[in-house]
């Protein structure tokens, strides 16, 4: 038997293990669990504030841990920090290359970071001595466009990449300090555990992979969409992941279970997700949609309890706030939308 | 019924980002992906019945707290604007 042929056969061999222990472990459903508790009441948010200035689609936005300031990319070439209360722009960013998909606050409010087709990662300093925001650094070595981009501090960030791989950067150093490598397709979204140790990526080979930070290693590898996944977040809890795809549905798989507890979707709905956000407690799910909608879904009942509806184009990104006070969401049409 | 990805990507090197075709390049994939299938294979799962109750039990405890769920008092509420009486 030739070498490629016993790894394939020991790959398969592993695979029936993996799932028979996903299996064994499948005593009861989440329906099940949740059988004798109510839905949520329906959820009405209204538009409290809305953010113009954009002058393109914008395709990405991040809030800062004040709950206050807010960061948003536009292909109009622009990094805007917002004050969300007033709605004023606290800094307007000239951006080199226009091409950005993704953007990022640093937790201390001293930085944020945005990249895209342009296969960088830059770094801006907000707090710079003469009041001037100034490019700091330029992450450079990603083969593919930038999709995503997080902070860990002020002096470390994780991307994720077109070119099928995440990596931790030095930021001081402007070098790759981890890279992440066993995706099979573009990695698309990435999100950071709240103890800053793991992170999750969603990617085109329709999986999500939770990795070890330090260990630099792949620790669950999580399947069932059938499509890209485009959006991924934590449940608050820290032991679930929340997905989003084309193939237009949600899904939430439990990290210690090792598996898929339920699928968030709707016969109604056939385009894809393209961005999501757990309220604070959880209870809710925001997701935004290719048709210019956003779904508010009751994460343990699965069902439809709000729609956040206002937009004109796809809604291509959203965030909740971290003190869980406001949603934004953030649209092809320019705007950006505060909701309460 | 979960599906994990194919053993081999006969395509682009995730590694590198260029084009594989030679078979030695396969077989360092597919040691890798074996590898990690190890990994995978190797962890501790709980129980369904456990990790789910304390999601609902985390959803529970925390959603009175929960400014979508439970709906913000406009005095509290940042984003509405106060009116306020002026007195001329």
């Amino acid at each position: 038997m030739g070498e490629m042929e016993q790894l394939r056969k020991e790959a398969e061999s592993l695979k029936d293990q993996i799932s028979a222990a996903r299996k064994a472990v499948h005593d009861v459903t989440l329906p099940e669990i949740v059988s004798g508790t109510a839905v949520v009441g329906r959820v009405q948010l209204k538009t409290r504030k809305t953010l113009r200035g954009h002058l393109a689609k914008i395709y990405a936005m991040h809030w800062g841990t004040d709950s206050k300031l807010c960061v948003s990319a536009s292909q109009d070439g622009k990094l805007i920090v917002w004050d969300s209360y007033t709605t004023n722009k606290v800094h307007a960013i000239p951006l080199k290359s226009s091409w950005v998909m993704t953007c990022a606050y640093a937790p201390s409010g001293n930085m944020v970071a945005c990249g895209g087709l342009d296969n960088m990662c830059s770094i801006y300093n907000l707090k710079g001595k003469d009041g001037n925001v100034k490019v700091m650094r330029e992450l450079a070595a990603h083969t593919g466009y930038l999709s995503c981009c997080r902070f860990l501090n002020d002096s470390e960030i994780i991307t994720s990449s077109g070119d099928c791989t995440c990596a931790l950067w030095d930021i001081e150093t402007g070098t790759q300090k981890t890279i992440f490598s066993g995706h099979m397709g573009d990695c698309m979204s990435l999100a950071v555990s709240h103890d800053f140790n793991m992170f999750i990526s969603g990617a085109c080979d329709y999986t999500a992979k939770l990795w070890d930070i330090r260990e630099g290693a792949c620790r669950q590898t999580f399947g069932g969409h059938e499509s890209d996944i485009n959006a991924i977040g934590f449940f608050p809890n820290g032991n679930a992941v929340l997905t989003g795809s084309d193939d237009g549905t949600c899904k939430m798989y439990d990290l210690r279970a090792d598996q898929e507890l339920i699928t968030y979707q709707d016969p109604s709905i056939m385009c894809g997700v393209t961005s999501l956000a757990p309220s604070l407690s959880g209870r809710l799910i925001l997701a935004g949609y290719d048709d210019f909608n956003c779904n508010i879904w009751d994460s343990l009942k699965a069902e439809r309890v709000g729609v956040l509806a206002g937009h004109d184009n796809r809604v291509s990104c959203i965030g909740v706030t971290p003190d869980g006070m406001a949603a934004c969401t953030g649209s092809w049409d320019s705007f950006l939308k505060i909701w309460n | 019924m979960t599906q994990l990805p194919p053993l081999v990507f006969c395509g682009r090197d995730p590694m590198s980002g260029k084009v594989c075709s030679s078979s030695s390049n396969n077989v360092m994939q597919a040691r890798r992906a074996v590898e990690q299938l190890r990994v995978e294979a190797n962890m501790e799962r709980i129980k369904i019945s456990i990790a789910a109750s304390q999601l609902v039990q985390y959803c529970e405890e925390h959603g009175r707290s929960d400014p979508l769920l439970t709906g913000i008092a406009t005095s509290a509420n940042p984003f509405k604007d106060k009116k306020s009486c002026v007195l001329l």
